[in-house]
């Protein structure tokens, strides 16, 4: 029950995400902001999909996402600093 | 026969699993609640045209709406842990701990340099515009 709610939960999230990162993409033709919403809304995804009891793979797909998304944004927030100096 | 034979582990094994689904379903909960305002509060600014500054400040509460749902489920995999489990049951858990912990650990070191970089901002924009004024209409001709 929880996973089943959970798992369409994190689909609403995800596909939210998307659609912020395009509309802030659109209006404000900043590549860097649109990525970092749409890895927060990915992790926001990515979190509710271990809230049900998890199994390896949604284990190590998560685990991937998050990786990820720090990767990511480490390297925007280099970037960031990099521009401000 | 003992009593956690008999009686007491089943009863504490009902128990724990029904407090795990309570503070699981409300960290997933606030999670989704975070995610949904942070997404009708970004398409209203981003259709207002404000600039940049409050896509930082949104941002900053989708990360503390985050860090609060991740505790709770840090608190129930930490109840889990009350129920002796199997050794592969374990193994998940120990997984997901580590992956929450440290994406906590992450999150709560960004919202902390986010903060700071809008303090700076701040500072800088209520620098910039007093500093004009006072030196030029101080000076006597």
């Amino acid at each position: 029950m929880i996973a089943a709610v959970s798992r369409d939960a994190a689909l609403i999230v995800t596909a939210g995400g998307l659609i912020v990162a395009a509309v802030t993409l659109a209006r404000t033709r900043q590549a860097r902001l649109a990525l970092a919403l749409l890895l927060d809304f990915f992790t926001a995804a990515a979190l509710l999909h271990l809230a049900a009891p998890p199994s390896w793979p949604a284990l190590g797909a998560a685990a991937l996402t998050i990786a990820i998304r720090q990767l990511a944004s480490r390297a925007l927030t280099a970037a960031r600093d990099a521009r401000h100096r | 026969m003992t009593l956690a034979d008999g009686f007491g582990e089943h009863n504490l094994e009902d128990v724990v699993s029904v407090l795990v689904r309570l503070v699981e379903a409300a960290g997933a909960a606030i999670i989704f609640v975070g995610a949904v305002i942070a997404f009708a509060r970004f398409l209203l600014v981003a259709f207002r045209r404000e600039g940049m500054d409050p896509f930082a400040r949104l941002r900053l509460d989708l990360g503390r709406f985050l860090v609060l749902g991740l505790e709770f489920q840090l608190a129930a995999d930490i109840l889990r842990t009350a129920v002796a489990p199997n050794f592969t049951e374990l193994a998940q858990l120990a997984t997901v701990a580590a992956i929450r912990t440290a994406l906590n650990f992450f999150l709560g070191l960004e919202i902390k340099e986010e903060t700071e970089l809008i303090r700076a901002d701040k500072a800088a924009a209520a620098a910039t515009p007093a500093a004009a004024p006072p030196g030029t209409s101080a000076k006597p001709p």
